[in-house]
């Protein structure tokens, strides 16, 4: 350490680092894609009381958001082999469950979890848009699917947008933890790099600086997204 | 032309529609008055089935409806022959004044685009609101924007327009250009049912005038018949705590 910092495999490893992105990003893509139309629906449930729905939406919130997600991540990964186990046994197919490629798993786990966290925010921001504007939207004879798609969800959509940024800048932070599952993604990439000369504190500014500035451009673009979407809002802000 | 029989509801223990009959004949301007909590705002909505009621019958233009079991069909037949005016605008607040207008021409009857607009900018016309085609509601001021939501329901040439309270929410100085566009279209001889407290439009406006209180009809006819010779104890009880002590009936 007393040497400083070696600049060569600072700048080698954040390209290191920086091939971690795309699995990342693909993680993060699969759980909002799982985990937006999910979150909605169950939001739904919570707020007409459609009641069996309504049960297990609440439920499964409070166990997502009572525990730590390297805890879900454990349970997920230790688990499912077994069950996959089990079902291989009893139906004879020919796989083995414990070649199951670990970003499976991180798909199950994020996307479970951004589904709970997204069935709280989109539960707040249908609150704020009024029943009276699906009530009015029946009354002129729309359906209430074509109510939902052109009257309440774009305004729900841009009331809930500040907080999906947020949950997707968390997201992907949250991958690093990918690690545990042995994921080739930003973290781990760097730190096995790392390994072999014990160059851990340029290892550790190198992920910083990877996840600093996918955020930060992850950000941007919800910011500039936020800005179209928003226009008939510009009186009232 | 629109017959509503025995129209029940209840919400949870308590009977708040305890079985109304109303009968609205082309062009007439039926004014409903009445205590708050008496039930005239679900009795609005049960007709427009934003409420499902227990029991009844609309007869529209001699097609029986059943209000309790009726299909999806023909609450869709019936929403597009009626249209509906709320106490709170319910404006839709990510489109503009020509679009909120419209959205019920091109989406709920398929019009093509050109001619909705067409149509809704006449509308808005109507409701003296030429220059706010592109306005959002959250740029009009209360008056403007329930003028919005009478053009909304003009544009769809309904068969009838229910209004609910359409002045109640607004500030005294505004609820003047509402009203004046009320009176307007009920001369075109727009049929109309309209809850309200303002008693200057039961009089001059409607045709007829009922008076309901705890889920029933207690009394109806003229607006003469109900300010002038009210039969009802109920009625005159009501009608003295809400007249105004200037109220006069001219014929
Ligand atoms: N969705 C509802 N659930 C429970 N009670 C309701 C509901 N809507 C109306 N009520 C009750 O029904 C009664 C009549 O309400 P309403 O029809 O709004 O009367 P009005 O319009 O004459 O003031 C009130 O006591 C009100 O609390
Ligand atoms: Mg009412």
């Amino acid at each position: 350490m007393s040497e400083g910092l070696d600049y060569k495999f600072l700048i080698d490893t954040f390209f290191v680092a920086l091939s971690g992105v795309p699995i990342a990003l693909a993680i993060t893509i699969v759980a909002l894609m799982v985990a937006l139309p999910l979150g909605f629906i169950l939001a739904l449930s919570r707020i007409n009381r459609f009641l069996v729905l309504h049960r297990f939406a609440q439920i499964y919130v409070s166990f997502v958001r009572g525990t730590p997600i390297i805890v879900q991540i454990f349970i997920v990964y230790s688990s499912i082999p077994l069950l996959l186990d089990s079902i291989v046994t009893k139906y004879n197919f020919e796989m083995n469950v414990y070649d199951v490629n670990p970003i499976w798993y991180a798909f199950i786990v994020f996307s479970f979890n951004t589904t709970a966290i997204l069935i709280e925010v989109f539960r707040s921001a249908l609150n704020t848009v009024s029943k009276g504007q699906l009530e009015a939207a029946q009354s002129v004879g729309l359906t209430n699917v074509q109510a939902f798609r052109r009257i309440i969800i774009p305004q729900t959509l841009v009331v809930a947008l500040p907080n999906i940024c947020t949950v997707t800048v968390n997201l992907i932070k949250a991958t690093s933890l990918g690690y545990a599952l042995s994921l080739q993604e930003i973290t781990l990439r760097a730190k096995v790099a790392a390994n072999v000369g014990y160059n851990y504190v340029e290892a550790y500014i190198d992920i910083f600086l990877v996840y600093l500035i996918l955020c930060s451009l992850v950000e941007y673009i919800f910011k500039l997204y936020e800005k179209r979407l928003i226009k008939y809002k510009a009186v009232n802000a | 032309m629109l017959e509503i029989k025995n129209i029940q509801k209840s919400f949870g223990e308590s009977k708040i529609l305890k079985g109304v009959d109303i009968k609205i004949d082309k062009g007439d301007v039926v004014v409903i008055l009445g205590p708050s909590g008496s039930g005239k705002t679900t009795l609005l909505r049960c007709i427009n089935f934003l409420e499902k009621a227990d029991e009844g019958l609309a007869v529209f233009d001699g097609i029986d409806i059943n209000l309790k079991t009726a299909s999806k069909r023909q609450i869709h037949s019936i929403r597009q022959k009626t249209a509906f005016v709320f106490q709170n605008y319910n404006l839709f607040n990510n489109k503009t004044a020509l679009e909120n207008v419209t959205e019920g021409l091109i989406v709920g009857r398929k019009m093509p685009k050109e001619e909705a607009n067409e149509l809704g900018k006449k509308a808005l016309n109507k409701v003296g609101l030429s220059e706010k085609y592109n306005a959002y509601p959250s740029e009009l001021s209360g008056g403007q924007q329930q003028r919005v939501g009478i053009a909304r329901a003009v544009v769809i040439d309904p068969d009838i327009i229910l209004f609910d309270e359409p002045t109640s929410a607004l500030d005294p100085e505004l609820v003047g250009e509402v009203l004046t566009v009320m009176k307007n279209i009920a001369k075109e001889g727009t049929t109309m049912l309209v809850v309200t407290h303002e008693m200057s439009f039961a009089k001059d406006v409607a045709n007829r005038v009922i008076f309901m209180d705890e889920g029933i009809v207690i009394e109806e006819g003229s607006p003469k018949d109900i300010f002038v010779h009210p039969k009802e104890e109920r009625t005159r009880k009501f009608l003295k705590r809400v007249l105004p002590e200037d109220f006069t009936y001219y014929i």
